[in-house]
């Protein structure tokens, strides 16, 4: 009785996304710090190369840190 | 103007006073993290808030629909039942605020229509699966999923930056914060304005202004909840900013985003399913989890447990409070009993409001 009255799908599907959303977040914008961090040391020491991977590295991050969010918008209101 | 309408005007007035009740309770939640890790001042931070609740309200009405449709039958109450859940809400909402404990607004505002719906028809007119797998389960699971995203987040944060220079890590979760507090306060204003969205449709379907089936939340209705929850925002709820900035763990900003990340992901994927959460257990869950990530001591295990018994606490303190209100208002003819526990309520108010103010927690601007 109490187990088909609770809808397990959706309580399934809230702990996946909430999971994915909020780990994935923290990770690639740990990531987008990390790049920038790395990419003024290696800026500082002239190492160009290092510095463009860096670089990438920190805007890619940030770039997957905002998609993020919008997608959490969009999912939001597309209901 | 019909005695029925005098009442369902002051149950619309009583909700929108407990949306601005819910707004300096449970936001102060939303925005104590930024605060404690100095991401913004406290006056910009509540201000930025109140403007991401009002949009927040606007986002989805799967919440409300739960409110209106799966707590009690709609069609089984009337206009005083509502009015005396509410009460029930509000009056446990401001002694929790007085005393600083951030207790849940939503299981506050449930427990004060069940108990009132109880004390009214019985509990024939009270959905249980409805709460079950809509409100209780969801209150168990959210914040301990807040909890392990949290702890996990943190731990991969650090991993990842561990060796940098802690002054660019900290300017950089520093402004990651400025987005990931205004998710959370944008989540905020979707799951708990919507509450107060639900009650007010409900009073409506109760007073005969709306079908008690097929019927959908007006857009005055929406607009004045948010207006509601945004002002009550503003106004701020500095104790429990304490409570949960500084109290519960000494937070970095990686902290700070790992905890808003958590409670922002755990409320949005609970609302895109019209689970009407608490955002103080989520964040909470949030807070502890990103504070035990970095070293299980940190988190202040004794504070955490007061929360948790005021948590414990509110649904049946709410719903008896909602309870003997409805007892009360029946005792007078038509709206009188309203009116008198809104004049007795506005008097309480206005003696806590004054006995807060003799003694203010200042914070730095």
């Amino acid at each position: 009785m109490i187990s088909a009255a609770i809808d397990t799908t959706a309580l399934w599907e809230t702990v996946v996304a909430a999971f994915v959303a909020g780990v994935g977040t923290t990770i690639v914008f740990s990531l987008a710090i990390l790049g920038a961090s790395r990419f003024t040391e290696a800026s500082r020491a002239g190492n160009r190369a290092h510095a463009g991977q860096f670089g990438t590295l920190a805007v890619l991050g940030l770039l997957a840190t905002a998609a993020a969010v919008v997608f959490g918008v969009i999912v939001m209101t597309s209901k | 103007m019909s005695e029925s309408d005098l009442i369902l005007g002051i149950v619309v007035a009583t909700a929108l006073a407990f949306d601005v009740t819910n707004g300096f309770h449970d936001t102060a939640n939303v925005v104590a993290t930024s605060i404690s890790t100095r991401a913004m001042s406290p006056r910009i931070a509540v201000g930025y808030a109140a403007i991401l609740n009002f949009a927040g309200a606007f986002i989805s009405l799967e919440v409300a629909a739960t409110v209106a449709k799966d707590v009690v039958d709609a069609g089984a109450i009337t206009t005083s039942v509502i009015f005396a859940g509410l009460i029930g809400a509000i009056a446990w909402n401001l002694v929790t605020w007085y005393y600083g404990l951030p207790s849940s607004s939503s299981h506050a505002l449930i427990g004060g229509v069940v108990g009132a719906t109880i004390a009214a028809v019985g509990t024939s007119a009270v959905f249980g699966e409805g709460i079950l797998s809509k409100v209780l389960i969801p209150a168990v699971i959210a914040p301990v999923l807040a909890f392990v995203v949290g702890a996990i987040g943190i731990v991969a944060a650090y991993r990842i930056v561990g060796r940098q220079r802690p002054g660019t890590v900290t300017r950089g979760f520093r402004l990651g914060q400025v987005v990931s507090g205004g998710l959370l306060a944008l989540a905020h204003g979707t799951n708990d304005a919507q509450k107060t969205m639900g009650v007010i449709t409900l009073a409506l379907v109760a007073n005969g202004n709306l079908p008690s089936t097929g019927f959908e939340v007006p857009t005055w209705v929406i607009v004045s909840s948010a207006t509601a929850i945004a002002l009550g925002t503003y106004s701020g709820g500095w104790r429990i900013i304490k409570t949960m900035g500084t109290r519960i763990i000494k937070m970095d900003a990686a902290q700070g985003f790992s905890a808003q990340g958590a409670g922002a992901a755990v409320i949005l994927a609970s609302s895109h399913f019209g689970f009407p959460l608490s955002t103080t257990q989520v964040i909470a869950g949030g807070v502890m989890g990103a504070g035990a990530g970095k070293r299980v001591s940190a988190v202040r295990w004794g504070v955490a447990g007061n929360i948790v018994t005021a948590w414990l606490l509110t649904l049946p303190a709410a719903a008896g409070i909602g309870a003997l209100t409805y007892g009360f208002v029946e005792l007078f003819p038509d709206a009188v009993g309203p009116v008198i526990v809104s004049a007795i309520g506005l008097g309480l108010v206005a003696y806590a409001f004054v006995r807060r103010l003799r003694r203010p927690e200042a914070l730095p601007a």
